[in-house]
């Protein structure tokens, strides 16, 4: 009799813990897909842009459209942007200005750099 | 009834007394003799224009640095007249010209004697003198060259080019500069200054021994005459290329006659500190060195001191200005600044002294493009700055801003013959300002 109640509590208990298990899955799952979907449409334009106009804007020009000796950075895709950004980032020379890139680089957290690397893609130049 | 009456012509007398004063208070500017500037666009959707000339009649010669020379007559058509290499859709190009960072096609400039000879001046970096000179950043690679130019009397073509100057030097490699792409501190306005004669502006090429080397033209401003000889009044130190006017500067992209004695000032940018205006003294020395073991200082990375002592980082401008002076004064001739920016460096550009009475109280002061670039805590300011300089050249009096309600890296300055300020910028755009009494 004793052992017949443990063994119904038992399956109670494991029956609960599935219902526990299946629900963390869930919510795990939808975690990870949250996650996803945040990574693939990365960065906030909005910030991007006004990030980009505190000091990019001063050599790459309006919208990344490149001035003077400085290239055109906008129209790549946003994992190009984010990987030059981040190598800069990270001191590595690429090219004959990366001394200025490494310094502008450094103080840049990786919500910026998405976000700049967002309102890059698809910046353009209008003279207004 | 009559209350109302009196009351009424109580009002209209009160607006007749204070009124007037009120209005004067609102047009104040009037009455200091302060225009009214405004901007329109001329041209926009060019590729890097760096620099423009006019004719009496309004008609517009301009450069984009990687395309090349074009003319916008004076009924707005624009004619594309030679381009640098490969570059499309013009009548005639030079396959010998070519850009590379701060290097291309730069100043332009008509010949005194436009009206009777058609002759037009073009600076341009040019591969056709490098001869084996160009294996290395340390040697003397001369890639920069003024041509002479015929131009068709329908402004539709240009012909006879001469290479007046053919060994301006040029730099040909990447070095470990903060800014140390090939092509930089290329120099590169074209003037005309009194008496007709060619003003040539130029930089130091990242060479550390260039703007104090008395035969190497780099870091330099050159007076000579429209068959490239030298001005016989020069007067450089002894040995010296006689062409060489005044020497010892960084990178010379601004350079205009004061309208009230002739005198040239030039503006260069500073290398992280003090850009300056100097008031040229015929043979002077501008007093940039970035020679290695000069001045106190040790090696420097490729030999060159110019972003010492700590090119990789921002720091306080002053330290930098002490170690490397854009103005040393252990020079006995040198020519002190008669501005400095604040002792900031923000690439200025161009520079023009405003002719003409409706720019009221800053008729005859000197407009300076200002591309605004700010590293290591200096402010960024894209701009054109209107400077009141000291009549004996050594200081000034004021700086205002021109209250333009935009910014832009303006590259290029000209007046034209209506009396405007004409600015190319780097977006592309090339602005006709006006100012009105």
């Amino acid at each position: 009799m004793e052992n017949k109640k443990h063994n119904r509590l038992y399956a109670i208990f494991l029956s609960r813990e599935r219902i526990g298990m299946i629900r963390l899955a869930k919510a795990m799952l939808l975690l990870s897909l949250l996650n996803f979907s945040g990574y693939a449409w990365s960065g906030d334009k909005a910030a991007g842009e006004a990030r980009y106009n505190q000091s990019c804007i001063n050599c790459h020009g309006p919208a990344g459209k490149g001035v003077a000796s400085y290239p055109k950075i906008s129209g790549n895709e946003v994992s190009y942007t984010k990987s030059k950004l981040e190598t800069y980032r990270d001191g590595i020379r690429v090219g004959p200005n990366s001394d200025l890139m490494i310094m502008m680089a450094k103080p840049l957290t990786d919500e910026e750099i998405a976000n700049l690397a967002a309102y890059l893609k698809d910046a353009k130049y209008e003279n207004k | 009834m009559k209350q109302l009456g009196k009351l009424f012509s109580t009002v209209i007398a009160s607006a007749m007394i204070f009124g007037l004063p009120s209005h004067a208070h609102a047009d104040n500017h009037k009455a200091m003799d302060v225009p009214t500037i405004k901007a329109s666009v001329v041209m926009s959707g060019l590729e890097n224009p760096w620099d423009m000339a006019f004719l009496p009649d309004g008609t517009m010669f301009f450069t984009e640095k990687c395309k090349g020379l074009s003319v916008r007559t004076k009924n707005g058509t624009v004619n594309a007249l030679y381009g640098i290499k490969d570059s499309k859709g013009y009548r005639d190009s030079g396959s010998d010209l070519f850009c590379e960072g701060q290097a291309g096609m730069l100043g332009v400039v008509p010949d005194i004697n436009f009206a009777k000879n058609r002759t037009l001046y073009v600076y341009s970096s040019s591969t056709k003198y490098h001869g084996s000179g160009c294996k290395t950043n340390f040697e003397k690679c001369n890639g920069n060259i003024v041509m002479r130019f015929k131009v068709g009397n329908d402004l539709k073509s240009v012909s006879d080019r001469t290479d007046i100057v053919t060994d301006i030097q040029y730099k040909p490699f990447e070095s470990n500069q903060p800014f140390g792409g090939p092509g930089a501190h290329n120099g590169g306005r074209l003037r005309v200054g009194p008496g007709g004669f060619l003003w040539v502006t130029g930089g130091d090429r990242h060479r550390g021994i260039c703007p104090q080397d008395g035969q190497l033209l780099c870091g330099k401003v050159l007076r000579i005459d429209g068959d490239g000889n030298a001005h016989p009044d020069n007067n450089p130190p002894a040995g010296f290329d006689k062409r060489i006017y005044t020497y010892g500067h960084r990178n010379v992209q601004g350079i205009d006659f004061r309208p009230s004695d002739g005198r040239a000032f030039t503006s260069e940018h500073g290398p992280w500190h003090n850009d300056e205006i100097t008031a040229l003294v015929n043979g002077g020395n501008a007093g940039w060195d970035p020679a290695e073991k000069r001045g106190g200082r040790g090696a420097c990375p490729d030999m060159y001191c110019g972003y010492e002592p700590n090119q990789k980082e921002g720091m306080n401008p002053a330290i930098r200005a002490a170690y490397t002076p854009m103005s040393d004064t252990r020079f006995k001739d040198l020519m002190p600044a008669a501005w400095n920016n604040n002792g900031y460096s923000q690439g200025t550009g161009s520079a023009a002294f405003l002719r003409g009475s409706n720019w009221g109280i800053y008729e005859g002061r000197l407009t300076v493009g200002i591309m605004g670039i700010g590293f290591g805590g200096t402010p960024p300011g894209s701009r054109i700055d209107i400077i009141d300089i000291r009549p004996d050249g050594l200081g000034i009096s004021s700086v205002v801003r021109m209250p333009l309600e935009f910014s832009k890296r303006f590259r290029g300055l000209v007046m034209g013959p209506d009396n405007a300020l004409y600015a190319a910028t780097d977006e592309g755009e090339i602005y006709r300002i006006t100012a009105e009494m």
